[in-house]
């Protein structure tokens, strides 16, 4: 139960805090928010003096901040995020319909990382000091180091073959190059994690007395390593999370996915208050979300941690 | 031998399938014609993203315009002014209908404009103060003369909808307009789908299927141009229109338009007020140098408006030059002298600019890297600024705004006369700042009213290129990537449409 | 947390050596060749490199290796501008926390558990958008980011030290605050503290070029890697050197960094 109310007393906060600074953002923006807005809604052809005062009219923005900022907290509290500044359409509508998109390049970034790191990790991991856990050791240093946007940038360049669209959206096959340039990154991380946990577990008396039992290799690998793995690698992949939708952000502008990460900056770059506090809370609590899914896993996998 | 054969057997065979349906000899095929550009479909209000929608031959307008600018026939057939010019009648085209079936009345045409004009925008700046039915046509009564009345009509946000298509608030909450293709997928804010009408007034279209595609950065467009995985790529980056030159996936089309790369000029800025102070700033910029390293145009812009705009492009004026030794004499004359650091000083002041700009189009930002250092050889310390594109109107309005780098579209409506009144009548947003000329309000207004002649805008063009309230740097060529294949494609210069509905594609 | 990480491992060494290798490229390169990273030349666009410029030129015929020396300045100056804000607004709060405990120490956690669920690029961006002045809205969006870090490892490390009995007899003895934090604290917290300064900086260099790559970071004609990257990515096939300069200087310096850090017990 401490578990479920640390949480929740998290998402509080997190709620709290996105909408007192997007309110900030909102009352402090540099220059004029009703032309910035006006910019975003008709491009930079159309925006003018009439255009920029009838948008003043219709947000209301000349009201004094602090029964603002009240009506702002209440909307939020009533999950009213209110509309886009930009398309005028309901915020909520708009990130349901981006966060599909955005979660699908998760789930295959971390599915592909999956794929790739944890069995490399376990390899590497029965035989500490081997060539592959050497080679294992410096491509995932050297992997770590490449920013994810630098990642895209190197395989959209490398993919100039003509076998993979270097953007766009809607075909499984616009999936393979975002997901990989997030992928790579989580899985040099998570095949270091692996790799650490199967040495440690290893060299445990349990598993070398399985050993001894007669259990060949891979009943003693899955029967009792496995699941000694897997608690590490989990809490990781929830900590991970805020890296990877930091990667989705920068990855989906980058390739034109229709994201809530691409949405995020250009409400940002547009001064579409409402998107960015719509879209900033909806990742803050998918974070305290899948972590909480994540405690609960754990505490089924490892009874240990139980108080 | 044997190559004219399936195809002869492929269109006996459509022909036997159109006549066994009943339908009209289809020449269109099922592929996807699929186009990329950088503006967002954000939502199908036509305020919004209403160019997007007439381009890609989904809603369209009373009046239409060719490669020249001359008006067409739309949804309306023929217009006529009456003698005082105060009264118009737009005769509609007899059986249209919208997407959702409905038919194109007089009572629907007037609703969409007056829900338009209740928008910020040139149609509501019209001096329009009646619009009703009169049988088929609608009848337009103005409070003074505005001869460019139709080309106003011809603009996007002048698109057509059918009543359904607006929310009570008089934003479009669905697309229903009487294109050629039909919206059949809106994921704002980058991408549509859309399949051909059937009962469209006009030809119908080769392509079947069209969708577009939202994407915002230059070099990925170019990127996806290059894979020969989308078909017309639009906007290109300077460096990727040479690199997709050489390449055998795709054509590489461009086209001059009505679109000047200016330095907006604050005349009421105490360093600037003076002609000749503007006049050592243009002298000051290498024009070609810009035009063939940035933008990899083989010129620069001597005057305002490119030759491509014939009305409006003046043969006689002096070309504007580049020529440092004359920038340092004028500024001299002003009584500007060198500082120890090599900028000008002047009773204690120094030469020091703030110049606003904007990412949006990604040559601006190097443009003004150029200009900071051509202007600094001439003894001026600019700062650039590149911010939001609202930041140029703000700064305009509040006074703060010193001199600015932008492109500024005189196409908005396919007659340039709209963009010269709202920006040098005497000022404008986008246009002259702190500057007063009678001479240029006066003919730009009768100009507007259709009383003018060639010779009075000559004379308009003539007062620019003097007093220089604005200083034209280059003129712009759209560009357009084609991938290999695809037929007809041309590039519509006041950028109306795509030409969708001309391109086949094999299927 | 007894254990001090061997701080002359191998891979730490070859770390400090690549951050020491271009730190004197950064600070001494442009004394060596004089150059001005604005300085452009249109006729010299993407020309190769000759005596003023080791390293060619950009798109506005820029030298590159005077813009690469100033960019390895800058990134790197505000990344330890917000590591040292946020490394000693971290040390601080993480030890009140430790000492004073009860409501302090809850609220200071809670909050601290709010701004981790918050993807720090995120907060950047917003504090970029409050802010005027780019670099400066970076210092502040990156110390509002990184102080969560130091404040965690703080506080777990200075409860454990302060429930000892080492402590308790100090503090019996009458020894003062700065005394115990000195001999007791600083000593168990200075390693880890290391460590997370060079993740930090990391952490930071690389938010500030993904900005950058994505042009809602530092602005033209700044030289910023991200933003250099991003300006000479059309060109990449005319020139693959000069967009292969600032990737290589970014690796160079995550990787130096990532080295110096050492692995980090998750």
């Amino acid at each position: 139960m401490t578990i479920l109310l640390n949480r929740l007393v998290q998402a509080a906060m997190v709620a709290i805090i996105v909408g007192v600074s997007t309110f900030a953002m909102m009352r402090a923006l540099p220059g004029d928010a009703a032309y910035r807005i006006a910019a975003g809604r008709y491009g930079y052809d159309n925006v003018t003096a009439a255009a920029a005062d009838a948008v003043r009219a219709e947000l209301g923005l000349d009201a004094h901040w602090f029964p603002a900022l009240l009506q702002w907290l209440g909307d939020l509290v009533r999950l009213d995020f209110g509309v886009s500044l930009v398309s005028g359409q309901p915020v909520m509508q708009e990130i349901v319909h981006q966060l599909g998109a955005s979660l699908w390049l998760a789930l295959a970034a971390v599915g592909l990382s999956l794929l790739m790191g944890p069995p490399l990790g376990i390899l590497a991991g029965l035989r500490p000091g081997g060539l592959l856990d050497r080679v294992l050791l410096v491509v995932s240093t050297g992997l770590k180091s490449i920013p994810q946007f630098l990642m895209a940038l190197i395989l959209i360049l490398s993919v100039q073959m003509g076998w993979l669209p270097a953007a766009g959206y809607g075909q499984s096959r616009h999936f393979i190059l975002p997901a990989l340039a997030l992928a790579l990154g989580l899985a040099a991380v998570n095949a270091r994690i692996t790799r650490d946990a199967m040495a440690r577990i290893t060299e445990m008396p349990f598993y070398r007395f399985a050993g001894w039992k007669g259990l060949r290799h891979g009943q003693v690998l899955r029967r009792h390593g496995l699941r000694n793995v897997a608690v590490p690698l989990l809490t990781y992949l929830g900590l991970q999370f805020v890296t990877l939708i930091e990667g989705v952000v920068v990855i989906e502008t980058i390739v034109g996915w229709p994201g809530i990460g691409h949405a995020l900056v250009h409400a940002v770059f547009a001064r579409d208050v409402p998107m960015v506090q719509g879209t900033a809370l909806v990742l803050g609590l998918g974070f305290v979300l899948i972590n909480t899914v994540i405690d609960l896993t754990v505490r089924r996998i490892d009874p240990r941690g139980r108080t | 031998m044997s190559k004219p054969l399936p195809a002869l057997s492929r269109l006996l065979l459509a022909a036997a399938i159109s006549v066994t349906l009943g339908t009209p000899m289809l020449a269109q095929n099922n592929a996807t014609l699929s186009v990329v550009a950088p503006f967002e479909v954000l939502s199908p209000e036509p305020s919004i993203a209403g160019y997007i929608f007439t381009r890609m031959g989904i809603a369209e307008t009373l009046v239409n315009a060719d490669a020249e600018g001359r008006l067409l026939p739309g949804l309306a057939t023929d217009w006529t002014a009456s003698e005082d010019g105060l009264s118009w009648r737009f005769t509609l085209r007899d059986g249209v209908v919208f997407h959702d079936g409905t038919a194109l009345t007089p009572a629907a045409v007037i609703n969409a404009l007056e829900t338009a004009r209740a928008k910020p925008g040139p149609l509501g700046d019209l001096p329009i103060t009646a619009m009703e039915a009169d049988g088929n046509t609608v009848v337009m009564t103005l409070s003074e003369p505005r001869a460019a009345l139709p080309a106003f009509l011809a603009e996007a946000r002048a698109q057509i909808l059918a009543p359904d298509a607006y929310g009570a608030d008089g934003m479009a909450t669905a697309m229903i307009g009487t294109g050629p293709y039909q919206l059949t997928d809106l994921s704002p804010p980058l991408s549509l789908r859309a399949s051909v009408f059937a009962p469209y007034w006009g030809d119908a279209p080769h392509v079947g299927n069209v969708t577009y595609a939202a994407v915002g950065r230059a070099e990925t467009r170019a990127l996806m141009a290059e894979s020969g995985d989308d078909d017309f790529v639009f906007t290109l980056d300077p460096a990727s229109v040479t690199r997709l030159g050489n390449s055998d996936a795709v054509e590489v089309l461009s086209v001059a338009i009505p679109r000047t790369l200016l330095l907006k000029v604050n005349a009421a800025h105490p360093f600037l007020s003076d002609i000749g102070a503007r006049q050592a700033l243009s002298l000051a910029i290498d024009r070609a140098g810009i035009a063939q390293a940035i933008l990899r145009y083989p010129e620069g812009a001597d005057q305002l408006f490119p030759p491509a705009i014939g009305a409006w492009h003046n043969e006689d004026v002096a070309p504007l030059t580049y020529d440092v030794a004359a920038a340092q004499a004028l500024l001299a004359d002003l009584g500007w002298t060198p500082g120890n650091d090599g900028v000008l000083m002047r009773d204690g002041e120094r030469f020091a600019l703030t110049l606003l700009t904007y990412p949006d189009r990604p040559e601006l930002p190097l443009v003004a890297a150029v200009l900071e250092q051509q202007l600094r050889a001439v003894g001026i310390d600019v700062t650039i600024n590149s911010t939001n594109s609202s930041e140029i109107p703000a700064g305009h309005q509040n006074g703060t705004l010193e001199i600015a780098l932008l492109a500024r579209n005189f196409a908005l409506i396919p007659d340039p006369i709209g963009t010269v009144l709202s920006d040098f009548a005497p000022v404008g947003d986008w246009g002259a700042m702190g500057w007063d000329n009678a001479e240029i309000v006066e003919l730009a207004q009768a100009l507007a009213r259709g009383e003018g002649d060639d010779a009075d805008r000559a004379r308009v063009t003539a007062i620019l290129q003097e007093e220089l309230p604005i200083i034209p740097i280059a003129w712009y060529q759209q560009t357009l990537a084609v991938a290999a294949g695809i037929e007809g494609a041309t590039i519509d210069p006041w950028e109306r449409t795509f030409g969708l509905q001309d391109l086949r594609k094999p299927e | 947390m007894t254990a001090i990480p061997n701080n002359t491992s191998p891979a730490r060494l070859a770390g400090a050596a690549i951050l020491a290798l271009l730190a004197a490229l950064a600070l001494f390169g442009p004394l060596l060749v004089p150059g001005d990273p604005f300085g452009q030349s249109l006729v010299k666009s993407l020309g190769g490199p000759d005596a003023a410029a080791p390293l060619g030129y950009d798109h506005l015929g820029r030298s590159l290796f005077h813009r690469l020396a100033h960019a390895l300045r800058l990134s790197p100056a505000i990344a330890l501008g917000a590591v040292a804000t946020a490394g000693a607004a971290g040390l601080i709060l993480g030890t009140w926390a430790a000492a004073q405990g009860g409501w302090v120490d809850r609220i200071l956690a809670t909050l601290a558990d709010a701004l981790l669920a918050l993807p720090g690029l995120l907060l950047v961006l917003i504090v970029l958008a409050i802010m005027p002045g780019t670099a400066f809205g970076f210092w502040a969006g990156l110390s509002l980011v990184l102080w969560v870090e130091f404040f965690r490892l703080t506080r777990a490390t200075s409860r454990a030290v302060l429930a000892s009995p080492a402590v308790e007899a100090a503090q019996l003895l009458g020894f003062g605050w700065p005394y115990i934090f000195r001999t007791h604290l600083w000593p168990e917290i200075a390693p880890v503290m290391l460590t997370a300064a060079a993740f930090g900086t990391a952490t930071a260099i690389m938010a500030i070029a993904a900005l950058g790559f994505v042009s809602v970071g530092m602005r033209a004609p700044t030289p910023e890697l991200g933003l250099m990257m991003v300006e000479l990515l059309p060109y990449w096939r005319e020139a693959p050197s000069a967009l292969l300069t600032p990737v290589i200087a970014t690796f160079a310096l995550l990787m130096g960094l990532t080295l110096l850090a050492g692995s980090r017990e998750t």
